[in-house]
């Protein structure tokens, strides 16, 4: 019998649709505020449904909204441990962290973002495994799983006892990100079951070298030549994203969401709600994205504001994807992880890659 | 401190004595040009060896040479189809020249090639353009069967580049008398230890003839006399692709004992991956040369040429001592 532990950070991924690209410190309150609903539920659902090694498995999970609320269903066996306030916080986290490792359990799980893997880290370390749930906004670190399938079958599959690697935990600045700055450094390592097909890479920094740089001009001028008129583009986060804008002549926010007409501002940095709204004004509209560098995610990382909702009334079809080919080249496969299961399986196909003039990659999309 | 070169999939034996002695004769004439009779002489000789009618074989500088050639007279008009990864330098000519490049990206670890994806491509005038087996994951790509799909779609032509057949025996050649819109390209720099002589071929059908029957005379005469003398000699080739086959073997073995992901081959070259990083420069230190493509592909891969018995034995040796440190 393997004994896992399993804790939820209720707030995760909240801040990611109302564009607020994290819920470190205060910034939970005004995601709240600005109407964000919690994504860690549904997250924790989707990870626990998809372990098939039910009867080989037992729970110790942490109380209430941080994990006891959604494993019922499912038919394990469960033990809780502790009790939380209505209001959890990171102290909770790590409290609970190591009292599950004191019990001996085998294998720590975790949902949340790159925020709470710190957390875990600070409190665990590497004394036991760690499977990491992905639900955070940014979730840029390569400790975690591609997705909570994924990360579902790293459970199963530690059964079996796979060998353990130590994996990367990033302190993104929030701050700094919300000034449109990514700001990372190395926090340190977790240990992760080596399954590597369910491991995300990690991000790898934009290419600043002269021929990335080129290339991302050559793309930004072919991008910007085949805008039609009376269409509105939804240019996401990134420096291909923001080569395409300057070769409009608009001010993009590198790290948020613009969105574009005519070859006009029409508005920036917007949240879902405000994609909505735009989409409810504007009956022709795609989406420009690139992949992350290292990982290949093209939905589901850094950019929440594109919700399934979102990309559903937009359709797949209108979603163009643009990269240097030394990102381009660097990558397995593209990624998507949005959090609808469905709207991840209609994504998961071959799509081109813009990656200069007149020259496209064909690539598999993964979720 | 020697260097070990396992990083440009040269063959580590030369050729016979008589083959490298036709290109010092052959210096010692460089006043005069290659005698005509001697370019017929090699075109017969291939195509005695590659079973193909004289007619469709093309001599050139190597097959990318060739390869640039077919690029730069057939892209204009027509849409690029090819995959990556691929070794194909020259095929940033088709970027120059070409109307639309289209990468159809391999995808690990499998590396495999969907047939479906490629043939919904060719909705138009398309060259596609394939090795096979592919550099760097040294499979296969393609059977007679997807090649006949290729061949019979819409408007379009087919150039394969068979730089390793000596090593997987796999050919299309027999398609070139019945398809006008097959080439395939071939090289003397793998299989018959001719890397430095830069010379290639390409059997081509009557749609590729059409422009590049008059291309050979840029072969050098050393290259030139020392093909012709590796073709009469070509026992040779044969015996020391059976030596690397078998050290390919070894080698492969090697690695998997030492917890390595290595990938199936028909080539004289095999594909690894490790999660040891900046592999290819901790070897170069060592005086161990592979070619690690982290850099220019994906982080962890990394391709090494099969040399002799003692060059592996150093580098896997090399690769032992560096996973020791670390555990």
């Amino acid at each position: 019998m393997l004994n896992v532990g399993l804790i939820v950070n209720p707030i995760a991924g909240m801040g990611g649709s109302v564009g607020l690209k994290g819920t470190d410190g205060d910034m939970y309150r005004k995601a709240k505020d600005l109407g964000a609903q919690p994504k860690t539920p549904k997250r924790t659902r989707d990870f626990l449904s998809e372990i098939t090694e039910v009867e080989d498995v037992r729970f110790l999970v942490a109380p209430a909204q941080m994990g006891e609320d959604y494993i019922q269903d499912f038919g394990f066996d469960v033990d809780v441990l502790g009790d939380v306030e209505k209001e959890t916080t990171a102290t909770d986290t790590k409290k609970i962290a190591g009292e599950m490792v004191e019990k001996g359990i085998d294998l720590l799980v975790f949902v949340g973002g790159d925020g709470t893997c710190r957390d875990i880290l600070d409190s665990v370390g590497t004394q036991v495994p760690v499977v990491s749930v992905p639900a955070g906004v940014k979730v840029f670190s390569s400790a975690f799983a591609v997705s909570p399938r994924a990360a579902a079958k790293m459970v199963d599959r530690f059964v079996e006892g796979p060998d353990l690697t130590k994996q990367e935990v990033l302190d993104i600045d929030e701050d700094a990100f919300r000034n449109d700055k990514l700001a990372s450094r190395l926090y340190g390592y977790l240990l992760v079951p080596e399954l590597n097909q369910y491991l995300q890479e990690g991000k790898e920094a934009s290419g600043t070298d002269q021929t990335s740089v080129k290339n991302k001009e050559e793309i930004a001028k072919y991008v910007a030549e085949s805008f039609e008129e009376d269409l509105l583009y939804l240019l996401g986060p990134g420096t291909t994203l923001e080569a395409i804008a300057q070769e409009l002549n608009v001010e993009k926010t590198l790290l948020g969401i613009d969105a574009v007409k005519d070859s006009r501002l029409e508005r920036n940095d917007v949240n879902e709600k405000d994609i909505l709204d735009l989409l409810q004004e504007y009956k022709k509209v795609k989406i420009i994205v690139t992949p992350i560098g290292g990982n290949g995610f093209i939905f589901g990382r850094g950019s929440k504001q594109f919700t399934p909702e979102v990309i559903k009334r937009v359709g797949p079809d209108n979603v163009m994807i643009v990269g240097d080919k030394a990102k381009v080249n660097g990558l397995h496969a593209l990624r998507v992880d949005t959090g609808d299961a469905e709207l991840d399986e209609l994504l998961s196909r071959h799509v081109k890659v813009i990656v200069g003039r007149d020259e496209t990659m064909l690539m598999e999309v993964r979720s | 401190m020697k260097e070990v070169r396992l990083d440009k999939n040269e063959m580590p034996y030369p050729p016979p004595k008589e083959v490298t002695g036709a290109a010092k004769e052959a210096s010692e004439d460089l006043h005069r040009y290659s005698p005509p009779q001697k370019r017929r002489l090699l075109r017969e000789l291939i195509s005695d060896y590659a079973r193909v009618p004289v007619k469709h074989v093309v001599l050139g500088a190597g097959s990318e040479f060739l390869l640039r050639e077919v690029i730069q007279t057939f892209s204009v008009k027509r849409k690029v189809v090819t995959i990556s990864p691929s070794f194909f330098p020259t095929l940033e000519a088709a970027k120059r020249y070409g109307k639309e490049l289209v990468r159809i990206r391999l995808t690990p670890p499998e590396f495999r090639l969907d047939e479906d994806l490629l043939l919904e491509e060719l909705t138009g005038p398309s060259l596609v353009i394939l090795d096979n087996p592919n550099n760097p994951t040294g499979q296969l790509l393609v059977d007679e069967e997807t090649v006949k799909a290729i061949l019979e779609s819409e408007d379009s032509l087919l150039l394969i580049d068979e730089a390793y057949y000596e090593f997987s025996e796999v050919t299309f050649a027999g398609l070139v008398s019945k398809y006008p819109n097959i080439a395939i390209t071939r090289t003397f720099a793998k299989g018959f230890s001719l890397a430095g002589a830069r010379l290639g071929y390409m059997l081509g059908g009557e749609d590729f003839l059409e422009y590049l029957s008059s291309i050979c005379t840029f072969l050098s005469k050393p290259s030139l006399l020392a093909g012709v003398k590796a073709l009469q000699a070509r026992e040779y080739v044969r015996e020391n692709v059976t030596i690397i086959v078998k050290e390919r073997r070894k080698l492969k073995e090697g690695l998997e004992k030492l917890d390595v992901d290595v990938y199936p081959t028909e080539t004289n070259f095999l594909l690894f991956h490790t999660g040891l990083s900046d592999l290819g420069s901790k070897l170069k230190s060592k005086g161990v040369i592979v070619d690690d493509l982290s850099n220019t592909w994906l982080p962890g891969y990394v391709r090494v040429t099969v040399g002799k018995p003692e060059e592996n034995g150093l580098f896997l040796s090399e690769i032992e001592d560096m996973i020791s440190t670390l555990t």
